[in-house]
């Protein structure tokens, strides 16, 4: 196998079996009502100041009707508290509610540990050369990723949040 | 000198009192000095049940890296002063 196809083979690898490791840490934990969608939805709010439903749906590269879908169903199951702006009636600002701060927060440390686990194999010189090589490709593969950016290119979470939208109306 | 003492001991023992109700143990059983994992029942969803209680009380914001270096509850106490100090 060349070094392009093993290269190719472990990105898109690490990229599936990160996100079903996440989705079944989901299912086997305390927050099986979440799909990972909506897990990355709650991670983009944030646990601290309201937010947005346009920068949120900017940041998830969805458009404010598909986040408006995914946001009814999170503030249903409680996750989410969704408020009209005190000043300007057209904003509509959300926030995590106290269980959607838990779920954000669990799954921040879910990320954390696999980090640290994978790190703690390596000495201090090779977790910095680790680091430094991780981070070059994840800037390689921005940039490639802002080449194509519009209103129109979608992340991964968007396909799922948009996936999962169409099941529930099914 | 006074103040501060009696903030300090304010905030201690609203934090002893939110870690018995999470616990759900008496908060006869729950001192400042006790080491928040190694001695009291907590996992991972109840300690951050525990911050995220403290940091909505407080109004700060307690990251993971911050939360790494506190072991006992006094510990714990010590950093909500000095957050709630600096907002």
């Amino acid at each position: 196998m060349s070094e392009e196809e093993q290269m190719s083979e472990a990105l898109v690898r690490i990229f599936e079996n990160v996100v079903l490791t996440e989705e079944k840490s989901l299912q086997a934990g305390y927050f099986k009502d979440l799909s990972i969608a909506e897990m990355h939805t709650l991670t983009a709010i944030g646990p601290y100041e309201a937010r947005t439903m346009t920068n949120t749906a900017e940041d998830l590269g969805i458009t404010t009707g598909t986040l408006t879908v995914a946001i009814d169903r999170l503030v249903k199951k409680g996750y989410v508290h969704r408020e009209r702006d005190l000043h300007d009636k057209r904003i509509v600002r959300i926030s995590l509610t106290h269980n959607g701060k838990l779920a954000c927060r669990m799954n921040s440390k879910f990320h954390r540990v696999l980090a640290k686990h994978i790190l703690a194999g390596y000495d201090e010189a090779d977790r910095q050369h680790l680091l430094d090589l991780v981070n070059e490709v994840d800037e390689y593969v921005e940039q490639q990723l802002r080449r194509y950016d519009s209103s129109e290119n979608v992340r991964a979470t968007a396909r799922e949040v948009a996936k999962d939208t169409g099941k529930e109306k099914k | 000198m006074g103040d501060s003492d009696g903030r300090r001991d304010s905030i201690k023992s609203d934090i002893l009192s939110t870690v018995a109700d999470i616990l759900e143990i008496s908060p006869k059983d729950v001192t400042s000095d006790l080491a928040i994992i190694d001695d009291l029942p907590f996992d991972s969803l109840k300690l951050y049940e525990l911050v995220i209680s403290v940091e909505e009380k407080y109004g700060i914001r307690l990251p993971d890296e911050v939360l790494d270096e506190i072991r006992t509850i006094d510990d714990l106490v010590d950093v909500v002063v000095g957050f709630s100090n600096k907002e």
